[in-house]
């Protein structure tokens, strides 16, 4: 384990996320009350919610760090750009399937194409995509550079995820957390998941980013030796 | 109750992804550290 | 890439030939898929002269506002997509038995904002994927998500004008006011041109330069 926690911060973060992620999980499991018309499988609401607006977090932190790219063109804001793409996924990818169990019982479709669920996918999509194009190019500069032109144009479907529930009838409910519908009792639950889930970001991205910079160093020294005199040595 | 099975596929979703990806996050790391190893080696062969 | 189109819509007509008289509702969303795609093919070679012969350097070093390239990149694709869209829906009229004469402003309108915001972004991409090892398998991997928010609301939109008995609406031919149905998707589909045109224009310099 001495190989997962480098610095204290870590550490810290870690035994948040530990006890943050275990009173989530009983808060939403018992703490919280009973829904009325859905019943237990509601439950899923704890998890999947906080998990898109993760995930929307992450893409904005995306957008900013390509922005910061694009002006700064420093490869600290390119190694933050694509540690937060891969969380942003990775929520999505949380969010993409809590979504269809939840609704398989309750809608009984898995899927359906209404706006909100379709930019969903789309813009999980997107972000694969942003991924792909990473690979694509060899020079880190031009692929840093690249990527951020693509990471700012793709943020731009991240509204739409948003408002779809607000600007079109859709299946999925309409917004609650906003117009403060939200039950009150439902209210503890909900916010302990949300801040379990934002430690697990910030743990994530922290790792990932310290990988990415690992990674790059190691990309340095191969390069510094790619000159003549130093050929060889490496092999 | 069936509706148990999918609250209960739905968290062991959740808990299956992010430990796909921290093990993931573990092995790349794992790798970087055996080729940082490897370098230092050779390093010290030259030296 | 007129060509392309027309056999898009044919295969279409065949995947889908169970339809026959019902194909309608289907419509605009073959006729925008026919778009989507010789479009692609047009962006693609929007580039490959210039990378073949070793330009890209040489554009850049022009003494004018990089802006510029992009602006005209972007409008010489725009054109030809526009005329080889108006060639295919000519056809599609014909293949799909479509009278269309009072909707044609609306029709124009959508089109065009479309077109606009397709090659708006695809200029941009394709200059990206040029550059790379796979070159054009690459360019509808990018531009394909990109760009379904303005695909997606211009097939609503179009099927709104084409099919407008089924949505009940009296007031279509001759009216000076949009549909209600239309402010929606038209909305969108303007804004994300206004966006992709203005990210376009202010990044493509930053794509070009090594």
């Amino acid at each position: 384990m001495k190989v997962l926690l480098q610095h204290r911060v870590d550490i810290l973060l870690f035994i948040l996320l530990f006890a943050g992620m275990s009173f989530a999980l009983y808060m939403a499991l018992i703490g919280a009350p009973t829904e009325k018309t859905m019943g237990d499988i509601q439950r899923i609401f704890y998890f999947h919610v906080p998990a898109a607006i993760t995930g929307l977090t992450a893409f904005a932190l995306n957008f900013v760090a390509s922005l910061m790219y694009v002006f700064r063109k420093n490869r600290w804001w390119d190694s933050l750009a694509l540690s937060s793409a891969e969380i942003g996924i990775l929520f999505f990818c949380m969010l993409l399937i809590t979504g269809p169990i939840w609704a398989k019982p309750v809608w009984f479709v898995w899927w359906t194409w209404s706006p909100r669920l379709t930019s969903s996918l789309v813009l999980c999509l997107l972000y694969a995509v942003y991924l792909l194009i990473r690979k694509s190019f060899e020079d880190p500069d031009r692929k840093a550079m690249v990527a951020a032109v693509f990471g700012i144009v793709a943020f731009a479907d991240a509204p739409l995820v948003w408002f779809s529930i607000r600007w079109w009838r859709d299946i999925h409910p309409s917004p609650m957390l906003e117009t403060g519908n939200l039950d009150p009792s439902m209210r503890p639950a909900f916010y302990t998941c949300m801040a379990a889930f934002l430690v697990l970001f910030l743990f994530l991205v922290r790792r990932r980013f310290y990988l990415e910079q690992m990674r790059n160093r190691i990309e340095w020294i191969y390069r510094r030796t790619e000159t003549n005199r130093m050929k060889g040595i490496l092999q | 109750m069936n509706t148990m099975n999918y609250l209960f596929a739905a968290y062991m979703a959740i808990w299956i992804l992010l430990a796909l990806y921290l093990f993931s996050i573990h092995s790349r790391e794992k790798k970087l550290r055996d080729e940082v190893e490897r370098l230092k080696g050779i390093l010290d062969k030259v030296e | 890439m007129l060509f392309f189109g027309i056999v898009v819509l044919v295969i279409f007509n065949f995947s889908l030939g169970s339809l026959h008289d019902t194909i309608r509702p289907a419509v605009p969303g073959i006729l925008w898929v026919a778009f989507a795609f010789s479009g692609t093919l047009g962006l693609n070679r929007l580039f490959a002269a210039e990378k073949e012969n070793g330009c890209l350097q040489g554009l850049l070093m022009i003494p004018a506002d990089r802006g510029a390239i992009y602006l005209g990149k972007m409008l010489a694709s725009f054109f030809f997509m526009l005329i080889a869209e108006a060639v295919i829906f000519i056809i599609g009229l014909v293949l799909f038995n479509l009278t269309v004469w009072a909707e044609i402003p609306y029709l124009v309108l959508v089109f065009v904002i479309g077109t606009l915001g397709f090659t708006a972004v695809g200029t941009l991409l394709s200059a990206i994927s040029v550059n790379t090892k796979l070159r054009e398998v690459l360019l509808p991997l990018i531009l394909f998500p990109v760009i379904l928010p303005i695909l997606i609301n211009a097939v609503e939109a179009t099927d709104i004008i084409l099919n407008a008995s089924d949505y009940g609406a009296t007031n279509l031919p001759g009216t000076s006011s949009l549909p209600e149905g239309l402010k929606l998707p038209l909305t969108i589909m303007s804004s994300f041109t206004v966006i992709f045109g203005t990210i376009s224009y202010l990044l493509f310099e930053r794509v070009l330069e090594e």
